[in-house]
């Protein structure tokens, strides 16, 4: 027998009491991870979203940028175009590599599931360097380029003629297949851009122009042309990175809030793992007395104690950590529903160094909370013993 | 006088050994001048009425408790002077305790019952908790809890756990106090086995067939000492050489 042994028996004793006193340090502990793993998980899942755009800036209509920003990201049908004829405007500004004109549309199959069609010029792969296709991008009339999800729900392939989704009378032809993305492009079908224009009745119209700068440390140069453009007046000049930077504030605001919140449960945890080991130690004296009878020395008593209140919090740290895991799925959920931008990847995204600090936080707690408890119990003198009284083996 | 078996190493000497607490302004003499020997291999009972100063008298011979004044030797070791740390050493492997409510741990069995005085000792110890065991009779009992065990076992567990470390000297606080007069007789049989094979034995009892299995008796009435020289407590026989010390 050890230590630890001899401590692990004590949860024998009085298992709903431990049970509900590890249940709070579950709770707080549950709640560090959840937010830890949000933290992790929404900031990698906005970024690589961005850098998924592959451009630097963004123009879009007027109206809110980070709508704009998500709706060029997820997919959606946009209530206000840009001038075709803009883009020359943006292609003059000495800094702009690549402007890539898209007319982006959302539209619903007769299963209700959203389509979004993309028309975009062939530059576009130039800002998709991590697109895999099988295939090639649209080149002919209705050539389509289709996403990875929308190839395996409707069992297409290269070279099939279709009928498109949603859009009455209208079939193209499969030119090429996107590689699975992980984003909301596997249901995106990519066609040429005056393809797409005519589908929807919008000529010499965009939804967003993606630019691309040969320098990203020119960006606020660049920014400063393109709103001092002609163009510049009638449309929105969105740099990505401000975008991210902006997303990562408001949140931040949420994240400490909700820090407190964890905080808070950490502390009135502690306390209650502290009142609970204080109440066994009183519960416990006679024997406490008899161990110090028996040899065990005061610095003994306070480290079984000790050891008793580390493995109650440590205990209550694994519950948590594992309640939260599986809950994960409803968290993410209920945050993305209050958040204004979500990542379509998920948002809570654990490593191994979030469960490493919640178990350093459980370490922590354990051993402050222990610490009075263990105290006590170590200046239990051992004649308490010899005194009369039953109540114990 | 002093209150003593013979001339041998005495395993415990107690000389002028006196416990006073203090209640409010109240002075409690709970043990008075006290002195007394115990020899290697002797088997004596304290007996006396309730308050007598029985538990104290164990308390100051266990190390548990510092004397208010006197001198107390355990074996040649002068108690008075040790630290705190250093009677916690003494007691661990020197003295083995047997108490009135067993003390056993109700969370742990049998077996790991047995071998806690060697975890605080820091010694290995499977082999010797399984010669303990046997010693008992309990291997049957060996992975059981102590609600599960009868009260004569329960006392017999305690015995072989205050033996676990090979003490000097056994210390027992009332060991047949909770046991009716069969289960009484299994544990005085043991205690009486365990002094025949060498083992110094000092035991608090009310039992007069415990008593009787002493090699002598020493009473304690308001906190002095008095020897029977008769160990038939039935007997009528007055005590004789009552007061040690001066008085």
């Amino acid at each position: 027998m050890t230590w630890v042994q001899l401590s692990l028996k004590e949860w024998r004793r009085r298992p709903l009491r431990t049970a509900v006193t590890t249940a709070g340090v579950a709770i707080a502990t549950a709640a560090l991870f959840s937010l830890l793993a949000f933290q992790r998980g929404y900031r990698e899942g906005v970024r690589l979203e961005l850098d998924r755009l592959g451009a630097h800036v963004l123009l879009v209509p007027k109206g809110c940028p980070y709508d704009a920003a998500s709706m060029a990201l997820h997919g959606a049908s946009w209530p206000c175009y840009l001038k075709q004829r803009y883009l020359n405007e943006v292609r003059t500004v000495p800094e702009v590599a690549t402007a890539a004109p898209v007319f982006m549309a959302a539209l619903y199959d007769a299963d209700s599931m959203m389509i979004v069609y993309v028309g975009a010029e062939s530059n576009i792969m130039t800002l998709r360097a991590s697109w895999r296709v099988t295939g090639c991008f649209p080149a002919g009339e209705d050539d389509l380029l289709v996403g990875s999800e929308i190839a395996r729900r409707y069992a297409w392939h290269i070279g099939q003629r279709v009928r498109l989704p949603g859009l009455a009378n209208q079939s193209g032809t499969i030119s090429g297949v996107l590689a699975p993305t992980q984003s909301s492009e596997d249901t995106f079908i990519h066609l040429r851009l005056t393809d797409a224009q005519r589908y929807f009745n919008h000529p010499d119209e965009l939804t967003h122009i993606l630019v691309r700068l040969g320098d990203p440390n020119d960006l606020d140069k660049a920014v400063t042309q393109l709103r001092g453009c002609d163009a510049g007046l009638t449309m929105n000049v969105v740099p990505l990175a401000h975008v991210f930077h902006t997303i990562q504030s408001m949140v931040n605001s949420t994240r400490l809030l909700l820090g407190c919140v964890a905080a808070v449960a950490f502390l009135v945890a502690g306390a209650g793992v502290s009142n609970t080991i204080l109440i066994a130690v009183a519960e416990r004296r006679r024997e406490l007395g008899m161990m110090r009878a028996i040899g065990a020395s005061q610095f003994d008593i306070f480290r079984l104690i000790w050891l008793e209140t580390l493995q109650t919090c440590l205990g209550g740290a694994l519950a948590g950590i594992t309640t939260a895991f599986f809950a994960s799925r409803g968290v993410e959920a209920w945050v993305r529903s209050s958040l204004p931008f979500a990542p379509s990847s998920s948002l809570i995204h654990w490593e191994w160094w979030v469960v490493a600090a919640c178990l350093g936080c459980a370490l922590i707690l354990g051993s402050l909370a222990g610490l009075l408890p263990a105290s006590r119990a170590a200046a239990v003198p051992p004649m308490m013993t010899i005194r009369g009284g039953g109540g114990w083996a | 006088m002093r209150l003593s078996h013979g001339h041998r190493d005495p395993v415990i000497s107690a000389v002028g050994l006196s416990k006073i607490y203090v209640r409010g302004r109240e002075q409690v003499r709970a043990l008075d001048n006290a002195t007394f020997d115990l020899q290697r291999g002797e088997f004596v009972a304290i007996v006396g009425p309730s308050g007598a100063g029985k538990s104290t008298l164990l308390n100051l011979v266990g190390c548990m408790d510092a004397p208010s004044s006197g001198t107390l030797k355990l074996s040649g070791q002068s108690v008075g002077e040790l630290t705190e740390a250093e009677r916690t050493r003494l007691r661990r492997d020197r003295i083995g305790f047997v108490f009135q409510h067993f003390g056993l741990i109700p969370t742990l069995t049998v077996a790991e019952n047995i071998a806690l005085p060697a975890l605080f000792a820091r010694r290995p110890f499977p082999e010797r908790a399984e010669e303990l065991l046997a010693k008992v009779g309990l291997e049957h009992r060996r992975n059981h809890r102590p609600h599960e065990l009868s009260g004569g076992e329960m006392q017999r567990v305690a015995i072989a756990r205050a033996l676990m470390n090979e003490p000097l000297l056994l210390l027992a606080d009332e060991p047949t106090g909770n046991l009716d007069s069969a289960t009484g007789e299994v544990i005085i049989k043991l205690f009486d086995r365990l002094n025949r094979e060498g083992l110094t034995i000092l035991v608090v009892t009310h039992n007069p067939a415990l008593a009787k299995a002493a090699h002598r008796q020493i009473e304690l009435a308001d906190g002095r000492l008095h020897q029977r020289l008769k160990t038939d407590l039935q007997s009528d026989e007055p005590l004789v050489n009552l007061q040690t010390g001066p008085a």
